[in-house]
Order: C-alpha cells, then sequence, then structure tokens
C-alpha cells in the first residue's frame, strides 16, 4: 500500500524540498504491547519502519536510521523528529495510519524550520516556562 | 497534534508524544481516553479535543 495518494505525495515533496535543516527521524523499535484480543495482526514495528523510510525518501534533508531500544523511549514502535539530528522531544508512538500521517509530516516540516511557526506571545509563554512540561496527546487514525 | 509537536520544537523544556491509542490500549485505558485528542499534561488526563493556540498555551503554562 503506498504511503500517500501521488497528490499529497508531490505536496509533501515541496514541502520537504524548502526546509532550511535537516531533520532524522529515528525509528525506536523494541517490545511492544499485547495487542487486544481480536486486533488486527500487523507487525507494528516493521510497519512503523517502512512508513518511515518512504517518508524519508520524499526529501534530500529528511533522513531515517533505525535502533532497537534506544534509551528515552517509553513506548515501542516510536518514530522521533529530530532536527538537525538533535534529539527535540518529539515522539510518534505507534504507526501514524491515515490522517495521523499528516501530524508527522507537520512534525517534521516544522523542525526543518528555522524559526517556530508558533505566534510570538506563544513563544514567550513558552520563555517564560520555570518547569519541565510533558505533552502526550492520544489519537487514533481515522 | 501539531501544536504539541511545534511546542516541544520551540521550547527546551517541552517534549511531545502522539500516541496511538488503538495500539497502546492499556496506557489508553489508565488515561480515560473515550474521546481523542485526549492531551495528559505531565501524566494528568486534562482535556479532549482541539483548541486554538492561544487556549492551548493558556491551558498548557496555567
Amino acid at each position: 500500500m503506498a504511503l500517500l495518494r501521488a497528490e499529497e505525495e508531490a505536496k509533501v515533496r515541496g514541502w520537504f524540498a524548502e526546509l532550511e535543516r535537516p531533520v532524522e527521524l529515528l525509528v525506536a523499535l523494541g517490545p511492544e504491547e499485547t495487542p487486544l484480543p481480536g486486533a488486527v495482526d500487523v507487525d507494528f514495528g516493521a510497519e512503523a519502519q517502512r512508513l518511515t523510510e518512504e517518508l524519508a525518501s520524499l526529501g534530500e534533508r529528511v533522513t531515517c536510521r533505525v535502533e532497537e531500544e534506544p534509551e528515552g523511549f517509553p513506548r515501542f514502535p516510536s518514530i522521533a523528529v529530530r532536527p538537525d539530528g538533535r534529539d527535540a522531544g518529539v515522539r510518534y508512538d505507534g504507526l501514524p495510519w491515515g490522517y495521523e500521517m499528516g501530524s508527522l509530516v507537520g512534525a517534521v516540516v516544522e523542525a526543518g524550520r528555522s524559526e517556530s511557526s508558533l505566534r510570538p506571545e506563544s513563544l514567550a509563554a513558552l520563555e517564560a516556562l520555570d518547569r519541565d512540561l510533558s505533552l502526550d496527546v492520544f489519537v487514533t487514525p481515522t | 497534534m501539531l501544536l504539541a509537536f511545534r511546542c516541544a520544537l520551540a521550547s527546551e523544556r517541552v517534549t511531545a508524544a502522539a500516541i496511538e491509542a488503538n495500539e497502546f490500549p492499556q496506557l489508553s485505558q489508565e488515561m480515560g481516553v473515550y474521546a481523542v485528542p485526549r492531551i495528559v499534561v505531565d501524566g494528568e488526563p486534562r482535556w479532549d479535543g482541539s483548541v486554538p493556540e492561544a487556549e492551548f498555551l493558556r491551558r498548557i503554562t496555567a
């Protein structure tokens, strides 16, 4: 199954061509949570690797590498989006199927920007943080 | 989801994970995920649904 439809792929290639810095996608593989009884039998790790490699092939500045059980990953499989190969604390845990592929693509585009696309007020609020903040967003493929 | 990613990319203090709820059913159950997106801040479920950028920042930094 193709990752994206032809017209979507063309759009993504266009966005990736404009990245201002390299973005590395690190696929972290390891023990996975036991699926619910009756769940679809999918090798999530292998599929995450395939999707990520295909995504990375759409832009010269996007690269992909795979590691077994790297540190700092509570769940597997996981895809880390790393601007300039640096761990920025951005993860996609599980498979970015369907609409959620757009979130991963969006993360790559943002990571490839030299300046944040957030509004100045938002950046000021983040700048004022005096503690670490962990955000988990539960999603489903639609 | 993108807002959370953008915040993490903009601040070294912030980390952001998208978690595919169907693939992590035990964790999803612990976090009481019935609707998505469910936003969990520092391990505490906070709200469901998308909100505008200003409101998102207000809620996570409150």
